[in-house]
């Protein structure tokens, strides 16, 4: 892996995701759970978790890449528009640093939804263990 | 740039990192001496470092230094090219 590197993936939130989500961490607020709330309040519909992406991020982190041999340090994201049941999300993900004397990366990564919109987009860096 | 503005500079970078307004740098400064300067912080200061002075150093070089002065040293004697 080097610098400029990218990755591309492709994520969907499917309604067992957002069940596992659920029946795991018990956040069953009105807004993921009811549409009938969720539009009330000017959604077109249940709005999935945002931290539902970051297990994206785990995946992508964990068995996307070349090797096997990492660890997550940090990560950032900023959630810019809801994504919703079924969304198909392209996550790419580019390596803008990578420091040799600590054995890190860093990369940016965004997610984008079949409009092309940008939902979410963040940092990760990660160590070479 | 000179040794007093690097170790001012990389004194601002340990506050920020380790989130502690009261560290101060000396030359004899050690990770035994600062609260929270372990493994993985020291990861995130020698990015910070390295991002902030736009230099990259290997390994052997991080693994040489026995304190701060010495990190500030080759920082000094990096930008000197």
């Amino acid at each position: 892996m080097k610098e400029g590197d990218s990755f591309v993936h492709t994520f969907t939130v499917t309604p067992a995701t957002h069940a596992g989500f659920i029946d795991i961490f018990r956040d069953r607020n009105p807004l993921h759970t009811s549409a009938q709330f969720a539009q009330a309040k000017g959604f077109r519909g249940e709005v999935m978790h945002g931290n539902i992406l970051n297990g994206f991020l785990s995946y992508f982190i964990g068995e996307c890449l070349p090797t096997k041999d990492v660890i997550i340090h940090a990560q950032s994201i900023k959630f810019s528009l809801p994504v919703y049941m079924n969304d198909e999300l392209e996550f790419t993900a580019r390596i803008v640093g990578f420091f040799e004397s600590v054995r890190t990366y860093e990369f940016k990564f965004s997610f984008r939804n079949k409009d092309g919109k940008t939902v979410a987009k963040g940092d990760i860096q990660i160590g070479l263990i | 740039m000179d040794f007093n503005n690097i170790i001012k500079q990389v004194n601002d970078i340990f506050i920020d990192v380790l989130d502690n307004e009261d560290i101060k740098l000396t030359p004899e400064t050690t990770a035994a001496d600062v609260e929270d300067w372990d493994s993985l912080n020291h990861i995130q200061l020698v990015v910070a470092i390295e991002k902030h002075f736009k230099m990259r150093f290997t390994t052997a070089e991080i693994n040489g230094w026995k304190n701060v002065g010495e990190m500030c040293v080759a920082i000094e004697n990096r930008l000197k090219g």
